[in-house]
């Protein structure tokens, strides 16, 4: 855990801010990792909050994050000059599949807040020639608070809005239907119900995918063992190297294949 | 230097050693600072973040005889400055302990504490056999008190006939020293406390979780799918406190205070209530070095308050 110094904690709208850190570690992120985030000394809150890394830039790292209850509220109320403590990089991040790279296309797929690793994602990949796609679902055109910066870096974007004020009206899922092709490679963070329809579209067209998911979390580092998803680990032709039933999602994850997710019980 | 001068400054530095319990089951710690059992892994996950030999002991989270796969999630919530649990002890078992986790944590010169939970008192009593050949292991904890389990555990830490039975059985099958982890939940801790101290515990540590609960209003369901689960952190400091000063006033074997301490003053509370030693549970979440920040910081008021050692401290309201 290092000290992180708030450089900006910008108001994007429909109640996203985009926050700037100044923090040592962050040469070390990874795509699709996450900081646990405490405003420094607090009791109530008393834990950490998880934040995806959006992006990275020498030592400083940015987060998106919205605006949803006490730690939020708190955070979105901090200036430049601030300083929270930052725990990270954590969990294991998006990994390209051997040999993928190159050959499929990264099919990007986020609801609401869950664009946040896809910043970095994109980035990652930027100057090698993998073809690429974001869905972006939200709910109105105000929550489609990131879409030039995709632009600028070169990801193909599409968005999906429940009211339809921009992009075509739905959810992200009936995008997906005409768009996810054999031999992409989904990723996928949003809300789980979103994962899981996901998750069943990716395993019809037997194509792979990744997906990000979110648990309440005490420590993120994989001790408290409260963060547990239920995996499946004895599908016909598939046997996780580990058979545990409950993994961590902090600590084993939050970058899960698909596959392994038990989804009737997330 | 000369021999002299030197003698002086080993003399100046304040002792943090402190010697839980008697003859050959005395448990030596270089410092009254532990870390919980169940907030801490194995210990090996915090070497990262902190030097585990600051500390003088690590109890590890809770073994039973076989793995055990825990509590279908959400099992935590966070409460005002605290958080309940209901994990419902998720652990690798004690064979896969004492095989793969104790090899890598021997290397580290902090003594370590098995933290012992079983459904019956034969099953302790097996645990118990099963550790005491291992080496490494110092001390054993016998965890009467898991409020997230339904066979076994908190029925043991309610009943003093049940926690004396438990005490015994372990008692009998291991020369290794024996703390006793009990339970907040019962009316009097103090009959408790005699209990174990009877029935042969070498020391009791206080406090595990109180029971608690969280319901959503939208869902109007339980939060945790056990519905009840154990709080800790800050927000049960006082009752912590206030237990182990009661514990301490009727026990002649030394007390070990648990509940919601996140710094040194936290921790110099219980020794002056009559610990003698403490033991860092949630804490560890917020920080993870928070264990060896609360050792420094006691070694740091010794300094300042010109207290040679931390024996010094424990019982000593004025
Ligand atoms: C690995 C990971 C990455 C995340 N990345 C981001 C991100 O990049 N940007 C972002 O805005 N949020 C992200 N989240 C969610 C974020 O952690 C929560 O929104 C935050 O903890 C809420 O804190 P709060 O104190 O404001 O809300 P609370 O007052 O704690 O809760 C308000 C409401 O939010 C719900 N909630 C709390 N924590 C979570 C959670 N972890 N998941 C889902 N719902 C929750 C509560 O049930 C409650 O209904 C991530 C979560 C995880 C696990
Ligand atoms: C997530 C979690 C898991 C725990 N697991 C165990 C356990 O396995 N065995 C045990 O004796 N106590 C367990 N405890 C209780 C703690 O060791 C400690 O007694 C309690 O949390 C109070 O201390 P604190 O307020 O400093 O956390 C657990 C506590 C938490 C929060
Ligand atoms: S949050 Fe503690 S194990 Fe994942």
């Amino acid at each position: 855990m290092k000290e992180a110094i708030i450089i900006e904690n910008k108001a994007l709208g429909a109640d996203y801010f985009l926050i700037s850190l100044k923090w040592a570690l962050a040469p070390k992120v990874r795509p699709g990792q996450f900081v646990m985030l405490r405003v420094t000394g607090s009791m109530d809150p008393l834990l950490r909050r998880p934040f995806s890394v959006y992006n990275t830039d020498g030592d400083t790292v940015e987060l998106l994050y919205k605006v949803v209850g006490k730690g939020t509220t708190i955070l979105s109320s901090l200036n430049p000059g601030d300083d929270v403590d930052l725990l990270g990089p954590l969990g294991k991040g998006f990994s390209i599949p051997g040999g993928m790279l190159g050959k499929s296309r990264l099919l990007m797929v986020a609801g609401g807040v869950g664009i946040a690793p896809f910043y970095h994602l994109g980035r990652s990949i930027k100057d090698s020639d993998c073809d690429n796609l974001l869905i972006y679902g939200a709910r109105t055109k105000r929550d489609t608070v990131v879409v030039k910066p995709f632009k600028d870096i070169g990801v193909k974007i599409k968005i999906a809005t429940e009211d339809g004020s921009r992009g075509t009206k739905g959810l992200v899922t009936g995008l997906l239907e005409s768009e996810m092709h054999c031999g992409d490679i989904v990723y996928a963070c949003g809300p789980s119900l979103m994962l899981k329809a996901v998750a069943e579209m990716a395993e019809d067209k037997g194509v792979r995918c990744l997906v990000s998911l979110e648990r309440a979390m005490a420590c993120g580092i994989g001790v408290c063992l409260g963060c547990a998803l239920r995996t499946v680990s004895h599908r016909p032709g598939r046997v996780l190297k580990d058979d545990r039933t409950y993994q961590m999602v902090c600590s084993d994850g939050p970058v899960f294949d698909s596959r392994d997710v038990d989804w009737d019980k997330i | 230097m000369k021999k002299t001068e030197k003698a002086k400054a080993i003399a100046k530095k304040p002792s943090t050693g402190i010697v839980l319990g008697k003859g050959s089951r005395a448990l030596r710690l270089s410092s009254p600072v532990m870390t919980a059992s169940g907030t801490f892994g194995y210990g090996l996950e915090f070497s990262p973040y902190m030097k585990l030999e600051k500390l003088g002991a690590i109890c590890v989270k809770g073994l039973s005889l076989r793995p055990r796969e825990g509590n279908p999630p959400p099992r935590t919530v966070e409460t005002p400055c605290g958080m309940l649990n209901a994990i419902g002890l998720q652990n690798v078992g004690v064979d896969v302990f004492i095989d793969s986790k104790l090899p890598k944590l021997r290397k580290y010169k902090t003594k370590v504490i098995a933290n012992i939970f079983g459904e019956t008192a034969s099953e302790y009593a097996e645990l118990a056999k099963r550790l005491d050949d291992a080496k490494g292991v110092h001390a054993l904890e016998i965890n009467i008190s898991c409020p997230n389990v339904k066979k076994g555990g908190m029925a043991f830490g309610t009943d003093p006939k049940e926690a004396a039975r438990v005490v015994r059985a372990v008692r009998a099958v291991t020369g290794k020293h024996v703390m006793t982890k009990l339970s907040p939940n019962v009316t009097d801790i103090r009959v408790m406390a005699r209990a174990v101290e009877d029935a042969g515990s070498d020391s009791i540590s206080l406090i595990n979780t109180l029971t608690g609960m969280a319901i959503d209003i939208n869902k109007r369901r339980p939060v945790l799918t056990t519905k009840i689960g154990g709080l800790s952190g800050p927000a049960i400091k006082p009752v912590a406190l206030r237990m182990v000063w009661e514990a301490a006033g009727v026990v002649k074997i030394p007390v070990v205070g648990i509940g919601g301490i996140v710094t040194a003053e936290d921790a110099i509370e219980f020794l002056l209530a009559g610990a003698s030693a403490v033991q860092v549970g949630t804490a560890n979440f917020l920080t993870p070095n928070a264990s060896e920040k609360v050792a420094d910081g006691i070694a740091a008021y010794m300094k300042k308050h010109n207290i040679g050692s931390v024996r010094k401290l424990v019982g000593a309201l004025n």
